[in-house]
C-alpha cells in the first residue's frame, strides 16, 4: 500500500455505490414475499423487448455492444415470489410504507435532507433483466454525508429502488432469469468520488454497512449488499467495478486498477508514438481451411469464417503485461467475447504452439499487409459472430491508442483484478412512473428519524455491557449479524453474552462444516431463541438445532421434537435424579451429562446436586 | 396545472415546463428542469427533475424565490425516414383511433402523445415496412372508454372508405377496455367485407420496450395484409408470451382481464388464427372469406337501448326507468341460462310484470346470460317460460354487450318488428347454432 500522497499524485478518484436490500414483509410495488423460498416453478413467460425511440435521438458507443439486441428473454414464474406485476402483467400497486420508513430513517442517520414530495422514476433498462424494460426507483434523500475515521465523506444521493432479477443463463438467442428477486427494496448510497485511497474506500463501506446494519432492518447474507466502486485516475477513465465478495480484497482490487489504467496509459503513449493505426477485417477463410489449428479448423469445417486485422505498430504490445497474467490482448478478447465466441488469437502469442506452420503465418501477414511493428489478430466462428466479435476487437484496440475506455469492470477477487463487463452506459434515461401517485414525506416522522439517530459510541457500550467480552462485542459491532442480534436479545430476553457466542463463533463453525446455516430466517433464529427462554432447549441443544434447520421444513418445536432435544428441566430433571440414587454426586453428573448432554443444562444439574464450581 | 400561487410565481419569472430553473427555500438550492404537475399529485408542489435524472417535489411557501436559467430544449424528434412505396408489397390501412397503442412518451416531461404520422410508427414498429404499403388515417383521438356509437359510425366509415381506396385490409388501434364493443358494432356495420378488419391495441403502453403493443401491431399488420379473411376481428397476443396473437372474431371477442396483455378471449367459439410476428398464419377455425359482392356499409343505430343485469335482490324499477324515458330496446342479463327473479318472498322483486310492461310499451328485450360461456333456453325452467310469455327474445349463445350492440344496430337500421325477429338469427357470425365441446375458457 502506498501513502495518501501517492494516490493525491495520481489524481486518484473513488466512490462507492451501496445497495441493500431491506428486510420487509413485501416487495417494494407488490406484495409478493422479498424472501427467496424454494418452491417449484410455475412456469415461464417469454418476452421480447426493443428501443424505443431515444430523448436526444444519438446512439453512445456503449450500446452497440448490447448484447441482448434482438434476444429473447425468458422470465422464470414461481408462486409466492412472483405475481403480474413482477412480469410487466399489472400495474404497480402502492409504495411499500414499510421500505420507505426504512429508507428515511437510513437517510436521517446518514444527515441527509430528504424531499417534499418523492416522485417514482421509471428508469430505462435494456438488458431484459426488468420485464418491464424499466426499474423503478426514488429519490429519498440528498446531501448527507457519513464520517469514516474522522473524515467526512459527502452522500449526494440515497435512492430507493426495485432489486433486478436474477440471471440464470444466457446465450446468443436467449437471456433466462429469475424473477424472483425482482422487486426486493432496494437502498442505494452513494458517496462523492471524495475517497482518497484504495483502503479508505474499504473502510468507507464498511462504515456505510455498520450504519445500515445498526438503523434500518436491512437483508442478511449472499448478495444481500453489494458495493461497486467507481474508480479513475487523471488521464485515465471513470471505471465501475461490481462484484466484491468481501471488503477485504477491495483495496488489492483497486489497486490493480490503478496499475491497469497506468499501464494502459503507457502503451497508449507507445502506440501515439509509433503512429499506431487500427486496420479492417480481412476473409482469410480460404488461407487457413486447412490449417493444423483445431480451434480454426473446427469453425471453418462448421460453415464458419476466419477473420484476421492488420493492428498498425501494436507489435509486443498486445504482450503487455497489465495485471498480472492479463494483457492488452486479453482486454480485446474479452470485448470480443461480448459477440459470442471463445475469444481471440494475436500474433504476441506463440502461434507455433497453436499449431500455425510458417506459410500460414506468412501469407496472413501478407494478406494483412503486416509490417516490421505491426501486429494482428484472428477470429473464427459463424460468419455472423465473427463479424461483431472483429468489429468490437477493433473498437476496443483503437481506443487503446487515445484512451482508457469507460467501462463497467467486475472484481475477480480470486486474481485480485478487474476483468471487463460492458463499456460504461451514458446517463440513464428516465421519465416518471404516472401508475403511482406522488408520496408527500411526513416531516414530523421525519424529524423523530433525525432526532432518533444512532451513537456508534453508545452502540460500542452497550453491546460490551450485555456480551461482557470487548473482543466479541467489536466483532458483533461490525458484524452483518448484528440486527438479528439486537432482535434476539431485544424479543427473547436471552442475555447478549449468551446470543453472541452463539451468533459469531457457533454458525462460523458449522458454516465452516459446509452447513448453510445462512439459510437459516431469521423468524427461525428467533424461534430458537425464544424455546431456549421458555426452558424447552438447552444451549447444546441449541447449537443442534442450528446444525439441523438449514435440511429441515418441520418449524423449531417440531424439530425439537424429532430430534430428541426436549430439555429436562426443574422437577423432571429432579425426578431424573432419582434413577441416579445412590451415586456420588460426581458420579451422577457425570453419568447424567453424557447421557443427557444435548437436553440438561449443566449448570442447573450442578446447582441441584449443589456441586460449586 | 400547478395550483394559482405557483402559477402566478412562475408567470412572472415568464417560466414554463420545460425551462431548466433554480428554486431557493430557505438555505436549500435546487436547480433542474421544471416538470408538469402530475395529475395525481398535490398541485402546490413544485415537480423538478435534477441532473441525475430524478424528479423531486419541493412545496411551496411565500418565501420560495425561483429563476429562469434557461429555456426548454427541443425534445425528441423523429429521424426524418423516407418511406418507400415498394410495389411488390401489399397496401393496407391503418385507422388510429386513440388508446395506449400509437402513443409515445415525451422522456422530458412524461407526457404521451400520439403517433400519427407513418414515419413514427414505422420508426416504432420498422417490420410493419417488410409487410405492407402502409397509409395512416386518424379521425378521431379518444380513449375508449370515452367511445359511443358515433365513433363507431366514423370508424365503419373510415374502413369502408379505405377499402374503395385500394387497401386489402385494415388495422384499426383502439383503445382496449371497450374495443370488443366496437369490434362488435363494426361486424354489424360492415357486412360483405372485401377482406379483414382487424382491431388492435396495447395493455402496455408503448413507452417502454416491454410494450405488447409491438407484436400486436405487427401481426395485425400480416393478418391485414396477408389474410384471406373477410371478417371484423381482434388480434392481440394469445398468451401472456410475446410469441403469437390470436385473431378473434368480432362478436365473440370479450376482454377478461383488467391488465393482460392476453386479456381478450374468444366465447363460445375458437380464435379463427394463430398468427406468429415472423409472418405465419395458422387458421384454427371457419372464417367467412371475401363474396365478391359489393361491402355493404349501414351506420345506422338507435342509441336508446341498454343493458341491465339482473342479480339477487335486484330492484326490478330500473326496467321502467328505462321505458319512462323512451327507451326502444333493453337487453336484460340474466343468471344462468336466462333468468330473473319470477316468485321472490317480496313480490315487488320480481321482474315479470315489469319486462311485461316493457313489452307492451314497444320495447324490444333481450335476455343474455352472465355466465358468458353457453346458451340461454328459455324451455328448461318455469321462470323462464314466464319470461318469454312476457315477450322476452333469448338470445342463444352471444354475448351480452354484442347483444345490446346487435339491438341498437338492428332497432337503427331496420323496423322493429325486423328487428325482433332478427335479433336471435344470426348474422355476422354473433350467434352459433352448435356449442362446440372446447370452446370453453379458450
Amino acid at each position: 500500500m502506498q501513502d495518501e500522497h501517492y494516490y493525491k499524485q495520481l489524481g486518484f478518484k473513488c466512490g462507492l455505490e451501496i445497495h441493500q436490500r431491506l428486510d420487509t414483509a413485501e416487495k417494494l410495488f407488490c406484495s409478493c414475499s422479498p424472501r427467496l423460498e424454494e418452491e417449484p416453478m410455475l412456469g415461464n413467460v417469454e418476452r421480447r423487448q426493443r428501443a424505443v425511440a431515444g430523448e436526444l435521438g444519438k446512439v453512445d458507443w456503449a450500446t452497440q455492444f448490447e448484447g441482448s439486441k434482438g434476444r429473447k428473454f425468458v422470465y422464470q414464474v414461481y408462486r409466492s415470489t412472483v405475481c403480474l406485476v413482477d412480469i410487466d402483467e399489472e400495474p404497480p400497486h402502492d409504495l411499500n410504507n414499510e421500505a420507505l420508513n426504512i429508507a428515511l430513517k437510513i437517510a436521517a442517520n446518514l444527515h441527509a435532507h430528504v424531499p417534499d414530495e418523492l416522485e417514482v422514476m421509471r428508469k430505462v433498462v435494456i438488458d431484459g433483466s426488468d420485464p418491464s424494460a424499466f426499474q423503478r426507483t426514488l429519490l429519498v434523500g440528498y446531501d448527507g454525508y457519513i464520517e469514516v475515521n474522522g473524515k467526512r465523506i459527502s452522500i449526494p444521493s440515497i435512492f430507493l429502488e426495485e432489486e433486478s432479477s436474477g440471471i440464470v443463463s444466457s446465450d446468443s438467442e436467449k437471456v433466462v432469469y429469475d424473477v424472483r428477486r425482482l422487486g426486493i427494496p432496494l437502498i442505494e448510497i452513494d458517496t462523492a468520488p471524495e475517497i482518497s485511497s484504495p483502503e479508505e474506500a474499504k473502510e468507507a463501506a464498511q462504515a456505510i454497512g455498520l450504519l445500515l446494519r445498526l438503523v434500518g432492518k436491512v437483508q442478511r447474507g449472499i448478495g444481500t449488499i453489494r458495493q461497486d466502486v467507481n474508480v479513475s485516475i487523471a488521464k485515465g477513465a471513470r471505471v465501475e467495478i461490481k462484484g466484491f465478495q468481501d471488503l477485504d480484497t477491495m483495496p488489492e482490487i483497486i489497486e490493480s486498477e490503478i496499475d491497469r489504467q497506468l499501464n494502459l496509459l503507457k502503451i497508449r503513449d507507445s502506440l501515439q508514438e509509433r503512429k499506431a493505426e487500427v486496420g479492417k477485417p480481412v476473409d482469410l477463410t480460404s488461407i487457413l481451411k486447412s490449417t493444423a489449428v483445431r480451434l480454426i479448423k473446427n469453425s471453418v469445417d462448421a460453415g464458419g469464417i476466419v477473420l484476421g486485422a492488420r493492428l498498425k505498430g501494436f507489435k509486443g504490445l498486445l504482450g503487455f503485461e497489465i495485471n498480472k497474467n492479463r494483457r492488452l490482448g486479453t482486454e480485446i478478447s474479452e470485448y470480443a467475447k461480448l459477440a459470442g465466441i471463445g475469444g481471440i488469437i494475436h500474433s504476441d502469442e506463440d502461434l507455433a504452439h497453436y499449431g500455425f506452420s510458417k506459410e500460414e503465418i506468412d501469407q496472413v501477414a501478407k494478406a494483412l499487409g503486416v509490417k516490421e511493428n505491426d501486429a494482428f489478430i484472428l477470429i473464427s466462428g459463424p460468419r455472423e459472430q465473427c463479424t461483431l466479435a472483429m468489429k468490437f476487437a477493433l473498437e476496443r484496440a483503437s481506443r487503446a491508442i487515445y484512451e482508457v475506455p469507460k467501462e463497467t469492470r467486475a472484481a475477480d477477487t480470486k486474481n485480485l483484478v478487474t476483468k471487463f463487463l460492458r463499456p460504461l452506459p451514458g446517463g440513464s434515461r428516465m421519465y416518471p412512473e404516472t401508475d403511482i401517485r406522488p408520496i408527500a414525506v411526513d416531516r414530523k416522522k421525519f424529524g423523530e428519524y433525525e432526532k432518533g439517530v444512532v451513537s456508534i459510541a453508545k452502540v460500542r457500550s452497550e453491546l460490551l455491557k450485555e456480551i461482557e467480552n470487548p473482543d466479541l462485542a467489536e466483532q458483533m459491532l461490525w458484524s452483518p449479524l448484528l440486527s438479528l442480534y439486537n432482535e434476539i436479545v431485544g424479543k427473547t430476553g436471552v442475555p447478549g453474552y449468551v446470543v453472541a457466542p452463539i451468533l459469531l463463533e457457533k454458525l462460523t463453525e458449522l458454516r465452516r462444516q459446509g452447513i448453510d446455516v445462512d439459510s437459516i430466517p431469521n423468524e427461525a433464529m428467533l424461534a430458537v431463541f425464544e424455546e431456549y427462554k421458555a426452558n424447552a432447549v438447552t444451549k447444546t441443544g441449541i447449537e443442534e438445532l442450528l446444525k439441523h434447520k438449514p435440511k429441515s421444513r418441520a418449524d423449531v418445536q417440531r424439530l425439537i421434537r424429532e430430534l430428541g432435544l426436549e430439555r429436562i428441566t426443574g422437577k423432571r430433571l429432579e425426578a431424573l435424579l432419582k434413577e441416579f440414587e445412590g451415586k456420588s454426586k460426581e458420579e451422577m453428573l457425570r453419568e447424567i451429562m453424557s447421557k443427557y448432554r444435548l437436553n440438561v443444562d449443566g449448570n442447573e444439574l450442578k446447582a441441584l446436586l449443589s456441586i460449586k464450581e | 396545472m400547478y395550483s394559482p400561487e405557483i402559477e402566478k410565481l412562475l408567470a412572472k419569472q415568464h417560466i414554463q415546463v420545460g425551462d431548466r430553473i433554480r428554486i431557493t427555500k430557505g438555505k436549500e438550492v435546487f436547480e433542474g428542469i421544471l416538470m408538469p404537475r402530475p395529475e395525481l399529485g398535490d398541485r402546490s408542489v413544485f415537480v423538478i427533475k435534477l441532473d441525475n435524472g430524478y424528479n423531486i417535489g419541493i412545496r411551496y411557501s411565500p418565501s420560495v424565490q425561483v429563476k429562469k436559467l434557461s429555456s426548454h430544449r427541443a425534445s425528441f424528434e423523429f429521424p426524418k425516414l423516407r418511406v418507400e412505396k415498394k410495389p411488390s408489397l401489399p397496401s393496407i390501412a391503418l385507422i388510429a383511433t386513440g388508446g395506449t397503442i400509437g402513443s409515445r412518451v415525451d422522456y422530458l416531461t412524461g407526457g404521451v402523445y400520439m403517433l400519427v404520422k407513418p414515419e413514427e410508427l414505422l420508426y416504432e414498429v420498422p417490420e410493419i415496412a417488410e409487410i405492407a404499403n402502409l397509409r395512416i388515417e386518424n379521425p378521431m383521438n379518444i380513449a375508449s372508454e370515452d367511445m359511443t356509437y358515433v365513433e363507431w359510425q366514423k370508424i365503419a366509415k373510415a374502413v369502408a372508405d379505405a377499402f374503395k381506396k385500394g387497401a386489402r385490409g385494415v388495422v384499426v388501434t383502439h383503445g382496449t377496455d371497450t374495443m370488443h364493443y366496437s369490434s362488435a358494432a363494426l361486424s354489424f356495420m360492415l357486412q360483405n367485407l372485401p377482406g379483414p378488419v382487424v382491431l388492435t391495441g396495447a395493455q402496455r403502453s408503448s413507452d417502454r420496450g416491454s410494450s405488447d403493443a409491438f407484436m400486436n401491431l405487427v401481426c395485425s399488420s400480416i393478418l391485414a395484409a396477408k389474410s384471406d379473411i373477410a371478417e371484423v376481428g381482434i388480434c392481440m397476443h394469445a398468451t401472456s408470451s410475446d410469441n403469437f396473437c390470436h385473431f378473434i372474431r368480432g362478436t365473440k371477442a370479450r376482454k377478461m382481464h383488467t391488465s393482460r396483455r392476453d386479456a381478450f378471449r374468444p366465447v363460445n367459439n375458437l380464435p379463427i388464427a394463430k398468427v406468429s410476428p415472423e409472418g405465419s398464419i395458422e387458421y384454427l377455425s371457419p372464417y367467412a372469406k371475401p363474396s365478391g359482392k359489393e361491402l355493404e356499409l349501414k351506420t345506422g343505430y338507435e342509441p336508446r337501448v341498454a343493458l341491465v343485469k339482473f342479480y339477487p335482490n335486484s330492484d326490478p324499477d330500473i326496467v321502467d326507468y328505462y321505458v319512462s324515458k323512451g327507451y326502444k330496446g333493453l337487453i336484460i342479463e340474466g343468471t344462468g341460462l336466462g333468468h330473473v327473479a319470477v316468485k321472490p318472498s317480496d313480490d315487488r322483486l320480481s321482474w315479470i310484470p315489469h319486462i311485461k310492461h316493457a313489452v307492451d310499451s314497444g320495447l324490444v328485450v333481450g335476455v343474455t346470460s352472465q355466465c358468458l360461456y353457453g346458451r340461454t333456453n328459455s324451455n328448461v325452467y318455469r321462470n323462464l317460460r314466464l319470461l318469454t310469455q312476457a315477450g322476452a327474445i333469448h338470445c342463444e349463445d352471444m354475448l351480452p354487450e354484442v347483444a345490446l350492440v346487435k339491438l341498437g344496430f338492428l332497432l337503427g337500421n331496420y323496423k322493429k318488428e325486423e328487428a325482433e325477429a332478427m335479433l336471435s338469427k344470426n348474422l355476422v357470425g354473433e350467434i352459433s347454432a352448435r356449442s362446440e365441446y372446447d370452446w370453453f375458457m379458450v
